[in-house]
């Protein structure tokens, strides 16, 4: 017996020992766990590239969720960072350096050991990205300098510049910790499902690519979150991914008990759904909220009063009652109420036309032929394309479109290609307003969405488009940049409200709803829950019948 | 005949080099490009310098020529190279795919071609002239039934009402009946109604009034003498009816969640995925090649008279 041999008899022996505990655990409760059984999960679209920090796509998120631990576990009820991978860690006091001590004797599904150097690995990969193979850079983590092994259970990571969000964003989708073998191959064969190997609960067992993915328990796993309730092995034995793109079919197909869990579900469904016994989950994003963005390069909202015309004459309150449900709360800020650092600010996003009017008429845009606004001979049209990923999106551009008109402002909502929208969407005088939405539990979210490093949704100069003139804030990029570096969480937190603030007051964005993302399950499905973000996590799920 | 199968394979290798080069142009033309697509989208959120050192990296700005050059070697070798959206290689895909596909299509056209029939067969047997128009009808009804809605009512009634079927994890033959069946539907319309045509005309002939003056019966006339003559536009029409079988599949596969050629193309057009749009447009391209092919072969042996033609050529 082999020192392997020897830990896989300490594990199994743990295992029982905590399934005894837990089982004992739950026999006081009426709902006891059982273990057993595939879960049909039905998704809308196929995973694409598997690549860790490509895990912000929901469908790969929901993949890797279940195939990868990461080194922390953020708290979804707290948002809380809590041991996983990591047993402990220690920051100092500017955020450059962090060191993380490890849990001991977890391993990859392929049999190699999740130590300091594989985890050093990851990180050197996500933080500065492999050219050779064309892995990119994750989104999540900023100033990332190098690793250092310090012995084969501990890691320490510098940075160039403070970090502060880096702690949380070990513990994000995108920093799901795979193997070497894993790492070592080049991003275009990431795609493969069977080629991603982690250390999560789950295994991918086999895929027809495109349309199906299985996943089958791992036995011998016995390093989930520590202080979660459910330890050891998943209760269920195996996941069936089955790709479903058409709404109607998912809702049929779960209704009708070919399905237990489905992803996307339409606001117009739920009542459908919860009238014959099933259930909605409306998991929150806690980032930035569903809005209506500017793009103050171009010429007709470079004016302050245009946009805060614009905001005033938005009427959230409608768009929610008309085309969603309880599940889309209104929003109060430019993040979500859940999201770290709320502020309410729904004073400043007060629906009122009147105001709406006269900031327009003092902007010098007063009413031309047609009954559309007009200064210089040049008519207030503006353009946006639809963001098909976000619920009901054309339908919500449509109805901020009709609220517009009654002001004398015409927006033009287009669908358009994928090639086409990316192109004219780097353009703000193609695209004057965007649709726009991001989501991730920690401030750094509001810096990912502004920033023009990083996804620039209000397209700045020396951002990624090219096409830009001359628009830059440097205010704004100051402020971003303090929130991303600041070491002391109070005064993070207190930044964070004054880009909120700041943000409302320039009126460069309309937040309109909190966005969840809805599933829909069987009434004999248990334990589901969700990462801060809104991704399902199965491993203490369990069917009740199967 | 050897040297008319040689020319006509000369003929399709041009059509697929042609094939090639039109779709290589096209989707260079278009605004973006699969890089953009992937790599500028919000799910990375990628800085301008790592955006442009990945462009570089997949040579997204390269000229044209010698991507086209590249491209095409690599073609010839059968190196389709990758799909950046999937991030698997094109040649996985397909081998994922392409066989779902081709049973699909191969069974629909077979039921279509059944219905075609039985649609004909029961026009010219049955007595009543009410029941006879309303059969002759049937096609026209059809041709004009949307396939997406055909497969979602299927879907809705067979699978979601009564529970006969599951649209989700089914039998590997059991999952095929109501695609197949949303295929052929609109596929037979056209059969057909060329058939009911043709059975008309053909009944005119002189030859039919013959056998019957020397006593066959009607269903022995229309099977001996009337469905041989009939058949051949219908083969004709079959060749070009692929073409529309491919179509379908599109949307069926979509509909039904099946995995295929169809699914595999709506992903790839979504993402502008040039690999995998290229290698659809040369596959597709080849199969409707080799299915008029042998339809033109088919002719012959068909129709007797056909065969001296040829005969003389070669």
């Amino acid at each position: 017996m082999g020192i392997s041999g020897k830990f896989k008899a300490a594990t199994v022996i743990g295992a029982v020992l905590m399934s005894l505990t837990s089982s004992a655990a739950f026999a006081q409760d009426a709902a006891k766990p059982v273990q057993g059984g595939t879960l049909i999960y039905l998704e809308q679209q196929p995973h694409t590239n598997l690549y860790p920090p490509a895990g912000g796509f929901y469908p790969n998120g929901g993949v890797l969720n279940q195939i990868t631990d990461k080194l922390t576990y953020q708290n979804p009820k707290t948002l809380e960072i809590e041991p996983w991978i990591a047993e402990s860690w220690a920051v100092n006091d500017n955020a450059t350096e962090y060191t993380f001590k490890l849990r001991k004797g977890v391993t990859f599904s392929d049999g190699t050991p999740l130590d300091a150097s594989a985890v050093a690995k990851n990180f050197d990969t996500f933080g500065l990205g492999n050219k050779e193979l064309k892995q990119p850079v994750s989104e999540v983590i900023n100033n990332y300098d190098r690793s250092e092994v310090i012995d084969p259970l501990t890691v320490k990571f510098y940075f160039k510049k403070p970090s502060p969000g880096f702690l949380q964003g070990t513990s994000v989708i995108g920093s799901g910790l795979v193997s070497l073998a894993t790492l070592a191959l080049p991003f275009e064969q990431l795609g493969d499902a069977t080629k991603i190997v982690g250390s999560g609960p789950f295994v991918v067992e086999s895929e027809t690519l495109g349309k199906e993915l299985s996943l089958k328990v791992r036995e011998d796993y016995v390093w989930g979150p520590a202080k979660i309730e459910h330890q050891g092995r998943a209760y269920l034995d195996g996941i069936k991914y089955v790709i479903t793109g058409e709404d109607g079919v998912r809702i049929g197909a779960l209704l009708s008990g070919q399905a237990d869990f489905i992803r996307q579900v339409q606001a117009y469904d739920e009542a459908q759904v919860e009238g014959q016994g099933y259930k909605i989950y409306a998991a929150p994003t806690r980032g930035v909220n569903n809005s209506v963005v500017f793009r103050p390069d171009n010429p007709l909202v470079a004016d302050v009063r245009v946009r805060q015309a614009l905001l005033h004459g938005t009427n959230a309150q409608e768009i929610i009652s008309t085309l969603f449900s309880a599940n889309y709360p209104q929003a109060k800020s430019i993040v979500a109420s859940t999201a770290q650092g709320y502020v309410d600010l729904s004073a400043k996003l007060t629906f009122d036309p009147a105001q709406a009017t006269k900031l327009l008429d003092e902007a010098g845009w007063v009413a031309g032929t047609n009954g559309i606004r007009e200064k210089d001979g040049q008519p207030l049209v503006l353009t946006a394309y639809e963001s098909p990923p976000q619920p009901q999106n054309k339908a919500t551009l449509q109805l901020v479109s009709q609220q517009w008109a009654k002001l004398g402002v015409t927006l033009n909502v287009l669908a358009g290609d994928a090639g086409s929208r990316t192109v004219d969407d780097l353009d703000p005088a193609k695209t004057p307003v965007s649709p726009a939405m991001v989501g991730r539990a920690d401030p750094d979210v509001i810096k990912s969405q502004y920033y023009p490093k990083n996804r620039d949704v209000l397209r700045q100069k020396g951002g990624p488009s090219d096409k830009v003139k001359s628009f830059v804030d440097d205010k704004l990029n100051g402020l971003l940049e303090a929130l991303s570096s600041e070491p002391n969480r109070e005064k993070r937190l207190q930044i964070a409200g004054e880009v909120q603030s700041y943000v409302l007051d320039q009126a460069y964005a309309i937040p309109i709803f909190e966005e969840p993302q809805a599933y829909a399950g069987a009434p004999y499905l248990q334990g589901v829950d969700f990462e801060a973000v809104g991704r399902p996590r199965f491993y203490s799920t369990w069917l009740a019948e199967h | 005949m050897a040297r008319y199968i040689v020319s006509r394979v000369g003929q399709a290798l041009l059509v697929l080099w042609a094939a090639f080069t039109i779709s290589f142009v096209l989707l260079q033309a278009m605004p973006g490009d699969a890089v953009l697509i992937k790599f500028q989208n919000p799910e990375y959120g990628l800085s301008a310098e790592q955006i442009a050192d990945i462009r570089a990296a997949y040579d997204a700005d390269g000229s044209v020529l010698p991507q086209y050059v590249h491209t095409i070697g690599n073609f010839v070798t059968g190196d389709f190279g990758y799909s950046l959206q999937a991030g698997v290689a094109v040649s996985a895909q397909l081998a994922a795919n392409l066989p779902s596909t081709i049973r699909l299509a191969g069974l629909a056209f077979a039921a279509a071609a059944v219905l075609a029939v039985i649609i004909a067969v029961l026009s010219n047997l049955s007595g009543f002239g009410r029941l006879r128009s309303f059969i002759q009808s049937l096609p026209s009804l059809f041709v004009s039934i949307p396939t997406f809605w055909l497969g979602i009512m299927l879907i809705q009634i067979f699978s979601f009402r009564f529970r006969l079927v599951p649209v989700i994890n089914p039998g590997e033959w059991e999952g095929l009946i109501l695609p197949v069946l949303t295929i052929a539907v609109p596929i037979s319309a056209p059969m057909a109604q060329i058939l009911l045509r043709n059975i008309d005309e053909v009944l005119t002939r002189p030859f039919v009034s013959v056998a019957r003056a020397k006593g066959a019966s009607h269903a022995f006339v229309l099977w001996q003498h009337v469905a041989k003559n009939a058949f051949l536009p219908v083969l004709t029409v079959a060749g070009v009816l692929f073409g529309e079988l491919l179509a379908g599949a599109v949307i069926t596969e979509t509909v039904f969640g099946l995995n295929g050629i169809g699914s595999l193309t709506e992903q790839a057009v979504n993402f502008q995925d040039v690999a995998v749009l290229q290698a659809i447009v040369v596959i597709s391209a080849a199969a409707f090649v080799a299915i008029n092919l042998a339809v033109d072969l088919l002719y012959p042996v068909l129709d007797p008279r056909l065969k001296t033609k040829l005969g003389a050529v070669s």
